[in-house]
C-alpha cells in the first residue's frame, strides 16, 4: 500500500493521455511521391486468386496424368548402355554443348559463369528506373525481341555448321587439340555474347538494355541447345531429324 | 455480410476464439487481423496494390511453382509409403506401385509431371522477374534467393531422376555426374563425392534419396519462405513502384 501514491503519480490514470516511443529522423515517408493508394484487402481478394491458380495447377496436373504415364524402362544394368543416354531435358541443353567443344569448357565452365552473372545481376544493373514494367521501355521490348531472333539464328547456325564441318576433325593435326577444343569455341561464343552488346553500346544504350540483350541472348541460346539436344538427337547423339530417327528411337519416350 | 444464428453460435464460442483470434472477416480490422495473426497466411501483406495483381505481370508464375511444390511434397510423401531405396528393392517396388498400389500409377504420374512443370515454370518465372526489371533495388538479394531457389529445383528434379532405377535414369544420371567429373582439379573428387564412389550404384542411390526427400526439400521450403517473404518486406512487387501516371 505504501507505494501506490507513487504509482499513481507516474502513470496516473484516466488523464485520456496515450504514449508511444517516436523518433524524428531523416528520409522520405513512404507514401512520398505515391499517388491515392489503389489497394485491395489480402483477405479474400489474394487469397481467392491462390486457390485459383492452385485448382487449375491442380486439373492440369490432373488431367495430364489421366492420359500419359511416367515412364519406367527396363531396370538399371551398368553393362548394357542406353543407345543414346540423355541427361534430363534441363541439362539436356549442356550435354548438346558438351559435343562442340572440351568438356570442362561445356559442362563446368559456361554454366559457372552463367550462374556468376545471373547472381551478379542485380549488382550491375541497379538503376531503379522502370522497374516493374515489361521490358522497362518499348526500345527494351525491341532489343529482347531482336536479340532473341539473333541468338536463336546463331545458335542453330553455330550447332549445325560446327556439326557438319566438325572443328575437332578439321584442325585434326593440323593445331593443337585445344585450339578446336577451347580456344575457338570460345571465341565463337564470346562473338555471338558480345556482338549485340557491342552493338548495343555504340547506340549508347542504358546498362538495363545490355542485361536484356545479355540475358535474352543466354535464355534463347538455352531453348536452341535444348531443343537441339532433346529433339534432334538420335542413337550416338548423332543429328537426325526427330521424324527420321531410326531405330524407332523417340526422343519423347526419355522425358 | 448477415451471419446466421447458428454459425454465430459456433464463431462466438470459446474454442473457436482459441483458434481464431479475430472476428469475422467482413470489416477492414477483421480482414487485417486474418492475416498478421494466421502463420499461413502472414506471409502475405494486409493489403495488395491492384497493380501487382494484373495477371498479365506475373501470369502467377511464383505461385504456381509453390502449388507445384506442394503437389509434390504430398505425392512424393504417397510415394514414400512403397517405395525402397536399395537397388535390389527401388525398381521392383516401382513395379509395385504402378501395377498394384491403388492409384499408384496416377499418383507417380503426378509426381512426375508436377517435377517437370515446376524446373519449367520456375525458368519462366526467373524470366518473368527479370524482363519486367524485378531484381532491381531494394529485390536485389532477393533475386540472389531466387537463383539458389532455381538451382536447388533442378538438383531436387536431377535427384529424384535416379530413384525408379531404370535404364533412362541410370544413364541420365551417369551422363550428368560425368558432367561435374569434368571440373578442373575438382572433378573427380566432385564425381566421388556425389556417386559416393566411382560409378552410380547403391551409394549413390541412397545419397540421392536422402537428398530427395530430406535435404534438398527442407532447404526449398526454408528458401521459399524467405523469398516469400522479403517481397513484402521490399515493399510488395516491383509493379507498385511503378507511378500511378502510366
Amino acid at each position: 500500500m505504501n507505494d501506490a501514491p507513487m504509482n499513481e503519480e507516474i502513470f496516473p490514470k484516466g488523464t485520456g493521455k496515450s504514449y508511444a516511443l517516436v523518433e524524428m529522423m531523416r528520409g522520405e515517408s513512404p507514401m512520398v511521391g505515391k499517388g491515392p493508394e489503389k489497394t485491395v484487402f489480402s483477405f479474400p481478394v489474394v487469397l481467392l486468386w491462390e486457390i485459383l491458380i492452385l485448382l487449375g495447377v491442380t486439373l492440369a496436373l490432373f488431367f495430364f496424368s489421366l492420359v500419359k504415364q511416367a515412364p519406367l524402362d527396363a531396370i538399371a544394368n551398368p553393362q548394357v548402355t542406353t543407345d543414346p543416354a540423355k541427361a534430363p531435358w534441363y541439362f539436356v541443353g549442356l550435354q548438346e554443348l558438351l559435343e562442340h567443344m572440351h568438356p570442362t569448357l561445356a559442362g563446368i565452365v559456361i554454366p559457372g559463369i552463367l550462374v556468376l552473372f545471373l547472381v551478379a545481376l542485380p549488382y550491375l544493373d541497379y538503376s531503379r528506373e522502370h522497374a516493374g514494367v515489361w521490358f522497362s521501355t518499348r526500345r527494351g521490348k525491341r532489343i529482347a525481341g531482336w536479340t532473341a531472333l539473333y541468338a536463336v539464328v546463331a545458335m542453330t547456325a553455330f550447332i549445325v555448321l560446327d556439326n557438319a564441318f566438325s572443328m575437332r576433325e578439321l584442325l585434326r593435326g593440323a593445331a593443337p587439340a585445344w585450339v578446336a577444343q577451347w580456344l575457338l569455341p570460345s571465341l565463337i561464343l564470346a562473338l555471338i555474347v558480345l556482338l549485340p552488346v557491342a552493338v548495343l553500346w555504340r547506340k549508347g544504350a542504358s546498362v538495363r538494355e545490355i542485361m536484356i540483350a545479355l540475358f535474352t541472348v543466354m535464355l534463347a541460346s538455352a531453348v536452341v541447345l535444348t531443343i537441339s539436344g532433346f529433339l534432334f538427337r538420335g542413337p550416338g547423339f548423332e543429328m537426325y531429324l526427330p521424324w527420321q530417327m531410326p531405330d524407332g528411337y523417340n526422343p519423347w519416350n526419355d522425358f | 455480410m448477415a451471419q446466421s444464428k447458428p454459425l454465430t453460435r459456433l464463431t462466438d464460442s470459446r474454442v473457436w476464439r482459441s483458434v481464431f483470434r479475430h472476428g469475422w472477416p467482413d470489416n477492414p480490422l477483421d480482414r487485417s487481423l486474418t492475416m498478421t495473426s494466421n502463420i499461413f497466411f502472414h506471409l502475405h501483406p494486409v493489403k495488395v496494390s491492384h497493380k501487382s495483381l494484373r495477371w498479365t505481370y506475373t501470369f502467377g508464375l511464383g505461385i504456381m511453382a509453390t502449388v507445384l511444390y506442394s503437389v509434390l511434397v504430398f505425392t512424393g510423401i504417397l510415394l514414400m509409403f512403397y517405395y525402397v531405396p536399395s537397388v535390389e528393392r527401388a525398381y521392383p517396388t516401382m513395379k509395385e506401385i504402378q501395377l498394384s498400389v491403388p492409384l499408384g500409377q496416377f499418383t507417380r504420374n503426378m509426381h512426375r509431371w508436377a517435377a517437370h512443370g515446376m524446373v519449367l515454370v520456375v525458368i519462366l518465372h526467373m524470366a518473368r522477374v527479370f524482363y519486367t526489371g524485378a531484381y532491381k533495388p531494394p529485390r536485389e538479394f532477393n533475386w540472389v534467393i531466387g537463383v539458389v531457389l532455381l538451382l536447388l529445383t533442378l538438383g531436387a528434379s536431377f535427384t529424384g531422376y535416379l530413384l525408379p532405377w531404370d535404364q533412362l535414369s541410370y544413364w541420365a544420371i551417369t551422363v550428368g555426374a560425368n558432367i561435374a567429373g569434368y571440373a578442373p582439379v575438382a572433378g573427380p573428387v566432385m564425381r566421388e563425392i556425389l556417386l559416393g564412389g566411382t560409378e552410380v550404384g547403391q551409394d549413390t542411390l541412397i545419397r540421392f534419396y536422402t537428398l530427395h526427400i530430406a535435404l534438398l526439400p527442407l532447404s526449398l521450403v526454408l528458401l521459399i519462405s524467405v523469398h516469400l517473404w522479403r517481397v513484402r518486406k521490399d515493399g510488395g512487387l516491383a509493379a507498385n513502384d511503378v507511378p500511378d501516371a502510366e
